[in-house]
């Protein structure tokens, strides 16, 4: 069983696609999307006509999902965020606010658990960076492995002992061997705004059978969504942030 | 079926009546113990008075006696028949002198000798003690009371023994004329005489105050009700906290799924709580499935625009009908819940969810779905036969059954993957047609993840046909994806060998579990399964969903080698050649 896992795509087409194709290469059996399909960027009707599309995908409800049927306020986020919402919201059809709006916060299964930002409190968006919360995260789920996105940052946290654990950021392209029985968090990266200062989209394939967690990187077609945004009206912030990867 | 109602209490709702009952039960258990824990203390407290005063009694008899037998006749003996000492010869004088002086160490106790008619008139009989006089007279074989007199206020318990004329006593209590000259001096001619031997001279009593004794039982007895009451009401918080999370959180689930009901219509439950509507639910669940058993004859005539024919096949909660539009007389295949399912809540929901299920779900194996007319499912065409039918007659070539195994752990795959599991896969809601495409027409007790699933809520025990459902469903639990891999393992070795891995006896659950969990490897094939497919089936049919495959890509990846290496088998066109008549 290949499982990928993907997050944050936030609006982000030509990323998505290129993920998509490039995932399309490697034996995946089904997919799991953690949220934040919108926000941001200039694509959101398109990336979640076709994530709703996919076969056998599952998705979960991210904070830029949410806030588009106020189920967080945007007036929380910051200025860029806040703008790209009430963009998004203006440009989503009825239909794809309404697949938004039935997203789960979280899900278990067999020995895994997915969730947007952490499992203690899904909707408190809290980010998974440190040890404090992720000992709180460990506390939430009995489940081994337990996947998030949210932080944009793709990383694997391995629970040491009930008070220790291991922070591993992930670069590159890059599989990582999981033999042992030990608990981790596994953050995926993001598709479409990845923040570890590599611009390139990112993802994971789980190899259940092998016990991997393959990281992959990949290229797309960055100038095209930049000119996408500012073409929408977008603060060029955005635009910044996709080239320098922050 | 009518919903039963308690008089007043028809209104109250579950809670409110466990609180009700628990609180009755309670305080009127707290109260009856209070007074049993009075009577106990009260009676240990009359038997004591009882044995001391018995004490006090007897000793008054000895004295009598040593009198009457011993220091009287001395006495006549020293100073002649003549003389008559009244402190050194009277019973009367003597005991109640000595008990006097008694009474002055013990003055909790008080002795009384008294008579109707005494030569001291200090012994004369008070209002009580002359009714106990009356009660001794009545019948002489009387010989002891006992019991609470009240006096002044004050509770006594009093010990009371009639004492009556001895031929000595006469002397001094006949004829006034006879009697003593010490004597009437004494007392004078008024009182004591005109008896004989025989009378009832007098009663001697002995009396113990208990009103503080009684007092403390009964104060011991309020403060044993009051903690009782206290301890009761905690229990109470407690039981209802419980029961409000054990069940009435559970019920009322449930219920969200019973009580459900259209706009504008009416509840078809009028009252009673949470179990007296479910009472009613499962009343018309008996209806169900008796209907269920009459099967076509329930066939409606018509739905809307389509004209209903025959039954292809029957699902878990409904039918699948051949049918065609009255005006195009183009092909349909009708999905139709029973009556009696439309009017039972939790299977309703069930429907409801298995039509949501078809709507929202699209994959090849699954009929399309062209309409929705109420609670019923207007699909294209179904064509083909059931594999059971298929498989009557004998097993499915190798290279079918990889085919027709493709689509089905595809199918069940999409199923897993958007959060649907179906409980109930089998080889009676799987068609097949002419050119082996599968389709699926049944999910009538499937779940989907992130809704309330009405047969747990239910509690109901395992759905499904014993034969395919795995051992966790079996035991009553609802199973997970899992659970179809195990059901997948009974429809791959059905299909491969044309058998099933279990005879198909009646058991009980108890037996179905045991003989699911004595399979052995190489016991369920008996030689008539290829080694491959042996592997993937017992791999399947493993007893503990740990051991099973845990992902059905993972067992269609190990049937799919099997392909590659270049197995071949039969098509359904030579499965049909076991046969005259095949897929429709």
């Amino acid at each position: 069983m290949r499982l990928m896992v993907f997050s944050d795509i936030h609006g982000n087409l030509e990323a998505l696609q290129s993920v998509l194709a490039d995932a399309a290469q490697r034996n995946v059996d089904r997919s799991i999307c953690l949220g934040d399909l919108v926000g941001y960027g200039p694509n959101p009707n398109e990336c979640v006509s076709l994530i709703r599309s996919l076969n056998k995908c599952r998705c979960l409800a991210g904070n830029h999902d949410a806030a588009i049927f106020w189920g967080m306020s945007p007036y929380g986020m910051t200025g860029a965020a806040r703008k790209s919402i009430f963009w998004t919201m203006e440009q989503l059809t009825p239909e794809n606010k309404n697949y938004l709006q039935g997203l789960p916060d979280r899900l278990d299964i067999l020995n895994m658990t997915f969730v947007h930002a952490n499992p203690y409190n899904p909707r408190g968006w809290n980010y998974v960076l440190d040890r404090k919360y992720a000992l709180r995260s460990f506390a939430a789920t009995a489940c081994r492995n337990l996947f998030i996105g949210h932080s944009h940052r793709p990383m694997v946290i391995t629970r040491k002992n009930i008070l220790s654990i291991d922070l591993l950021e992930v670069s590159g392209s890059r599989n990582i061997a999981v033999k042992d029985t030990k608990r981790r968090i596994v953050n995926c990266g993001s598709v479409g705004q990845p923040r570890d200062a590599d611009p390139r989209a990112c993802y994971l394939v789980v190899d259940l059978k092998k016990e991997v967690f393959e990281y992959y990187r990949v290229e797309y077609d960055l100038e095209k969504t930049v000119k996408a945004i500012r073409s929408a009206g977008l603060p060029a912030l955005l635009g910044r942030r996709l080239m320098n990867g922050t | 079926m009518r919903i039963k109602q308690y008089g007043q209490w028809k209104t109250a709702n579950l809670k409110q009546r466990f609180f009700y009952w628990s609180a009755a039960i309670l305080v009127g258990g707290g109260l009856l113990l209070s007074l049993l824990s009075f009577w106990n203390t009260r009676r240990l407290l009359m038997a004591d008075a009882m044995t001391k005063s018995e004490v006090i009694l007897r000793e008054v008899e000895a004295i009598r006696s040593y009198v009457k037998e011993e220091l009287r006749p001395k006495m006549y003996e020293l100073h002649g028949r003549d003389k008559f000492i009244i402190e050194a010869m009277s019973t009367t004088y003597i005991s109640t002198n000595i008990m006097s002086r008694s009474a002055e160490s013990m003055p909790q106790y008080s002795y009384r000798r008294v008579s109707l008619n005494p030569h001291n008139p200090g012994n004369l009989a008070d209002p009580f003690e002359d009714e106990m006089f009356n009660w001794f007279e009545e019948d002489p074989t009387r010989m002891f009371w006992q019991g609470i007199v009240k006096k002044n206020g004050a509770s006594f318990f009093v010990s009371m023994v009639p004492d009556y004329f001895e031929v000595s006593c006469i002397r001094c209590h006949g004829k006034a004329e006879d009697a003593p000259k010490e004597l009437i001096a004494r007392y004078g001619l008024d009182g004591g005489f005109r008896f004989k031997a025989g009378d009832l001279a007098g009663i001697n009593s002995v009396a113990i105050p208990v009103s503080d004794s009684l007092r403390e039982a009964w104060q011991g007895s309020l403060v044993l009700f009051a903690l009782t009451l206290g301890g009761s009401f905690f229990l109470l918080w407690l039981l209802t906290l419980l029961f409000q999370r054990l069940v009435v959180e559970r019920l009322a689930v449930m219920l969200s799924l019973v009580n459900h009901r259209e706009p504008g219509k009416k509840s078809m439950f009028n009252g009673g709580d949470e179990i007296d509507v479910l009472h009613d639910s499962f009343g018309a669940l008996g209806s169900y499935v008796r209907s269920a058993r009459k099967g076509a004859s329930l066939q409606p005539n018509f739905i809307g625009p389509y004209v209903v024919e025959s039954p292809i096949a029957a699902g878990a909660i409904s039918w699948i009908y051949q049918g065609h539009v009255a005006k195009t007389k183009e092909k349909v295949s009708l999905k139709i819940g029973f009556d009696d399912v439309l009017q039972n809540p939790l299977y309703h929901a069930c429907l409801k969810t298995e039509l949501g299920l078809f709507e929202k779900l699209s994959h090849p194996c699954l009929p399309e779905v062209k309409e929705r007319v109420g609670d019923d499912l207007i699909l294209e065409e179904v064509r083909g036969r059931s594999l059971i039918h298929l498989l009557d007659k004998g097993p499915l070539g190798e290279q079918l059954l990889l085919y027709v195994f493709s689509q089905l752990c595809d199918l069940v795959a999409s199923f897993h993957a958007a959060g649907v599991v179906h409980h109930d896969l089998r080889p009676h809601i799987l068609m097949l047609d002419e050119q082996g495409k599968l389709n699926l027409i049944d999910m009538g007790l499937a779940t989907v993840d992130q809704q309330q699933d009405p047969i747990m809520a239910a509690g109901l025990g395992p759905q499904g046909d014993l034969l395919y459902l795995a051992p966790e469903q079996i035991r009553g639990e609802r199973g997970d994806p899992r659970s179809d891999i195990y059901a997948l393992g009974v429809l791959l070795y059905f299909s491969a060998t044309g058998q099933l891995p279990f005879s198909e006896e009646r058991k009980t659950e108890q037996q179905w579990l045991r003989h699911k969990k004595l399979i052995k490897k190489g016991d369920i094939s008996r030689g008539s399964l290829s080694e491959s497919f042996e592997q993937i089936a017992y791999r399947a049919l493993s007893y503990e969903a740990e051991k099973r495959y845990q992902w059905v890509e993972d067992m269609w990846k190990e049937l799919g080698a099997l392909q590659v290496n270049g197995v071949c088998g039969r098509t359904i066109e030579n499965n049909r050649g076991h046969s005259d008549d095949g897929g429709t």
